[in-house]
């Protein structure tokens, strides 16, 4: 287990902005207001001073939002305070971006202040559903999109897909999802369309407009996992994909195969094993420490706060061990690898095996987990009930009471 | 008092047609409660009655008028339940009495409830006193009340005293008439002392407190007395009478009502009907004494499961004071541990679930509510079934006897048609029809009482916008061909919804219950088939399709624990789930279907 003084190895930066809210989203955005962008940055940067001393990353992730909406001069000046604080060199570093926001000398800029990876929301290469989904971009922008970030120079882009999109035939979902695949991009992320409350999309929904198929949904998932694999992806999560070597390049050979694609998103991976990680900007949760947090979701109140020289929390929570133990088992399971035994072990104290052996005996007699030697996992159809799975392994905590601890503003 | 200056008598009437108002009016003009002391409704003490305006439990209150002969009279008014319900106490009560006043309201007219009553009354040999009341309204209309006294209660309307309670008017002319033509009460002539008991109630302080009417000799404290039918001898500790608040008296003395105690804890040894007399010479015994039979059952149960001590001691609480209500442990695999508790009737059942819900402030749920089948099984025996759960199999039974009401439903003449069917839907026959005035017929039928348990009010009320009125009888039991419906989930049974139908029913009813459940069973990783059988044989299904996928695409670090919080929620609430064999079922969900089938 860790101690309070270790390094955090993770770091995650939101940006609040979006030049329009897309119709399925429920993650706090707003449209950028010139001045309130750089008072954003200057806000950012002063949470990344507080929370640099105890952080060596090895991998960043900016997500949003839409971190790419940033200006040039926007970008100069958080990586130049990130390199002041010691914060580059991480041997992962994503950012996501909109295919309708790239430049090329944005994405030289990030390449060459140590960006890996790209993270691309693409949705769909069909017109009309891009448009059902409120994207701001079109099919024409990814390919475009696509060519500016190799010309820069990144080798690693992954890009987003989703599914289940109304009035999205299956064979929409293939023509979309074979293109993509085509496209040459080392990691998939495919997303089945989730009614938000609060979204256009969830409102739609309710007001009848259209209806949900789930024979569909399931359907059009069971593709993605066929050709994804077909076409030399690996799945690691339920809803991510990455390859072990290039498009075009010979296979590695068995042994060299990991527990993990090569070109898997290690920040990502580290949420779902339960690492400590920094969270900074409006609305970022972190877990350090054993505990949990969240910044306000509101640009203006996150940046008086770091104005006033504090960091923005909204509120914290910290869980008791078993209760941790319980969240790490529900959300570890999400990974095709599942729980290595030991790493979980090492992880929260808690032997996997003994603590949840009804549970484990439960999924693999209906017949959604399996046991390894090493660890336990789900199975191909386990994965599609990763929730009700979930359910199962969460454990109460002893004192819940303790459990919210708000800081005051 | 001396018996020739006693006047016992109570007061017959439908719902709102006064009947506490007079009370209240007697009260005040005898000067038994002060002006300034009067709060409407005086008699009715719980909330439910003053809500209902319905008196549950039996009152007697002692008046002293001095009449227009100048002589003070002793008037002794037992105020009875309303209701057929409690036909029983109410007969008991009658029997306490020599005479009722009747109060038709002048612009309603005759109810159901009021036939229904002065046939009690008048198979008691009370005189009764026709009072038309609420003379002030606009739309009285006293030449019609007076001829439906004469055609549909045979009273002769020369006798009707014109009032209205609310305006004091014709409240003197009552009070002269309970005088003049309510006969004394004459002592039974038996060889010792005796008295009815007519009614009782818990005190705390004191315990059973029982209510008496004299029939011979007097009761005074300290005497020791005999209890016929619950064997027990006691001794007196006070005897006194209600002015309504209760006070001690000296004695009470043959003919005269009043109350005593004697220090019993146990409300269920004091059985209404019974006699009291002397235990060195115990004279006869006084007709009429019944142990009461519940005539309606239902299965209660907590929502919360935590609350079944606390069901436990409310129920318990109640029946201090309503001995007519029974109960027992039983467990259902659906709702867990609740009680089966038997009722006198619909409103009993009512009442006691309302009460239970209101005072004791719990939240409970009850079961489709059955009547007291009679099996004759192959063997000769025959068993009383007041729970479908222990119908025995088919194969062992020979005969099934359901029991059979005379109802009496009073509809506008516009409606006919529609009550009719209604009636042949409930699987009625009507005996007579008879015109009430311009506007109102009188249908009285024959109908199971298994079919009026649930909506048969309901449509009445609904079918005349509300100007209907219905009461019924017991009238013993007829042989008929019931079965028993099961509900099962992938071929478990629901015992919380089987019940037994009429064959002609059964498979509508089946149906329903089958689409019902539909809606409210989640659905489940695998299929999950309702069905509903009679007898083993299915007459219903119904399919909740597999669920499949259960599983959220995004899902990284800002999620974690908003997901899990709501993991939790769905986690904690399916720990309230019932396992029906390997079906989760939330019990909202039993409860859902429980409420509107």
């Amino acid at each position: 287990m860790r101690s309070g003084t270790d390094p955090v190895r993770h770091l995650y930066v939101h940006v609040p902005f979006c030049a329009h809210k897309c119709d399925y989203c429920a993650f706090y955005s707003a449209p950028p207001s010139g001045d309130q962008v750089n008072r954003y940055v200057d806000a950012v940067v002063r949470e990344l001073e507080l929370v640099a001393p105890r952080c060596r990353p090895e991998t960043i992730f900016f997500g949003g939002g839409t971190p790419s909406l940033l200006t040039l001069k926007q970008w100069e000046t958080l990586l130049e305070a990130m390199r002041r604080l010691n914060l580059l060199g991480a041997r992962e570093f994503s950012v996501e971006c909109n295919p309708a926001t790239v430049s090329a000398d944005k994405a030289k800029l990030l390449r060459s202040a140590g960006v890996t990876r790209i993270s691309m929301g693409v949705q769909s290469l069909d017109p009309s559903l891009l448009e059902r989904l409120g994207r701001i971009h079109t099919r024409e922008m990814v390919f475009r999109s696509l060519d500016i970030l190799r010309g820069a120079g990144f080798d690693g882009v992954s890009i987003d897909l989703m599914f289940a999109i109304p009035g999205q035939t299956m064979d929409l979902w293939q023509r979309t999802l074979d293109e993509a695949l085509a496209l040459g991009t080392d990691h998939l992320s495919c997303y089945e369309v989730i009614y938000e409350e609060d979204t256009p999309l969830f409102e739609q929904l309710a007001a009848g407009e259209f209806d949900v198929d789930e024979d569909l949904a399931c359907a059009q998932y069971d593709a993605l996992v066929d050709r994804a694999g077909e076409a030399g992806f690996r799945q690691y999560e339920v809803a991510n994909w990455a390859r072990d070597v290039r498009m075009g390049a010979p296979a590695l050979p068995k042994e060299q195969v990991e527990e993990l694609p090569r070109f898997a998103c290690r920040h990502n991976v580290a949420y779902w094993r339960g690492k400590d990680f920094f969270g900074c900007g409006p609305s970022a949760s972190e877990y350090v420490d054993g505990l949990r947090s969240r910044n306000w979701a509101n640009t203006n109140l996150y940046c008086d706060q770091l104005d006033k020289g504090r960091r923005a929390k909204e509120f914290a929570e910290a869980l008791g061990p078993l209760a941790r133990a319980g969240e790490l088992a529900a959300f570890g399971l999400r990974m095709n690898a599942g729980w290595p035994f030991a790493e979980f072990k090492e992880r929260t104290g808690f032997d996997l095996r003994e603590e949840w052996a009804d549970d484990l005996a439960m999924l693999e007699k209906c017949g959604w987990g399996e046991r390894l030697e090493d660890r336990f996992r789900l199975t191909r159809l386990g994965l599609r009930f990763a929730d009700s799975a979930a359910e199962r392994v969460l454990r109460p905590d002893a004192k819940p009471e303790n459990r919210l601890v708000l800081e005051p503003v | 008092m001396d018996a020739a200056h006693i006047r016992n008598f109570s007061i017959i009437a439908h719902i709102d047609h006064g009947k506490t108002t007079l009370s209240d009016r007697l009260l005040q003009r005898t000067g038994t409660v002060a002006d300034r002391d009067m709060e409407a409704q005086h008699l009715d003490a719980m909330d439910l009655e003053k809500e209902r305006g319905i008196t549950i439990k039996a009152h007697p209150v002692t008046m002293y008028y001095k009449a227009k002969n100048g002589e003070t009279y002793e008037l002794n008014l037992i105020d009875t339940p309303g209701h057929v319900d409690f036909a029983y106490e109410v007969s008991r009560s009658l029997s306490a009495c020599e005479g009722a006043l009747l109060i038709v309201d002048a612009a309603q007219g005759v109810e159901a409830q009021t036939v229904a009553n002065v046939n009690l009354a008048m198979k008691q040999g009370l005189t009764i006193i026709p009072v038309i009341n609420k003379i002030d309204l606009p739309h009285a209309n006293i030449p019609q009340a007076r001829q439906q006294l004469e055609d549909v209660l045979a009273i002769s309307a020369d006798e009707a005293v014109l009032a209205s309670a609310k305006e004091g008017i014709g409240i003197d002319e009552i009070l002269e008439a309970i005088v003049a033509r309510v006969p004394a009460p004459t002592p039974s002539g038996a060889n010792s002392f005796q008295a009815l008991i007519f009614d009782s109630y818990f005190d705390t302080y004191k315990g059973v407190v029982i209510l008496v009417r004299v029939t011979q000799g007097e009761l005074k404290a300290g005497m020791q007395v005999k209890l016929l039918h619950s064997g027990r001898t006691v001794e007196i500790k006070e005897v006194g009478s209600f002015n309504p608040k209760p006070y001690v008296r000296q004695r009470l003395e043959v003919g005269e009502t009043g109350y005593i105690t004697a220090n019993i804890k146990t409300p269920r040894e004091v059985k209404v009907g019974d006699t009291i007399t002397d235990p060195r010479n115990p004279s006869t015994e006084l007709p009429g004494f019944q142990e009461i039979h519940p005539m309606v059952f239902s299965g209660i149960y907590p929502i919360n499961t935590a609350d079944f001590e606390q069901l436990k001691q409310s129920i318990a609480k109640l029946q201090l004071n309503d001995s007519a209500l029974t109960f027992q442990t039983e467990s259902s695999a659906a709702l867990g541990f609740g009680f089966r508790c038997g009722f006198l009737g619909l409103l009993h059942m009512e009442i006691v679930q309302e009460r239970l819900r209101r005072e004791f402030d719990l939240d409970i749920i009850a079961t489709y509510p059955s009547v007291v089948y009679k099996v004759r099984k192959t063997d000769g025996i025959e068993v009383e079934i007041d729970n479908p759960a222990f119908m025995p199999d088919v194969t062992y039974i020979d005969a099934v006897f359901e029991p059979i009401v005379k109802a009496f439903v009073i509809c506008p003449g516009e409606n006919i048609g529609d009550m009719m069917s209604l009636i042949s839907e409930k699987r009625g026959t009507i005996r007579t029809t008879e015109t009430l005035d311009i506007r109102r017929v009188m249908l009285v039928c024959k109908i199971p009482m298994n079919e009026i348990l649930i909506d048969f009010h309901d449509r009445i009320k609904s079918i005349t916008r509300g100007y209907g009125s219905m009461d019924y009888e017991p009238e013993g039991y007829e042989e008929s061909d019931m079965v028993k419906l099961d509900m099962m989930v992938n071929g478990e049974v629901m015992d919380a919804f089987s019940s037994l139908v009429h064959r002609s029913k059964a498979e509508a009813r089946g149906r329903t219950l089958a689409a019902k459940l539909k809606e409210v069973i989640p659905r489940q990783q695998f299929q999950v088939a309702i069905q509903a059988a009679i007898g083993g044989k299915f007459v219903a299904r119904e399919t909740v399709s597999a669920i499949r996928k259960d599983v959220t695409a995004k899902c990284y670090g800002g999620d974690i624990s908003r997901k899990r919080k709501l993991l939790e929620k769905q986690k904690e609430g399916k720990k309230r789930m019932k396992a029906i064999g390997s079906v989760d079922i939330p019990q909202d969900a039993f409860i859902e279907v429980l409420k509107t089938s």
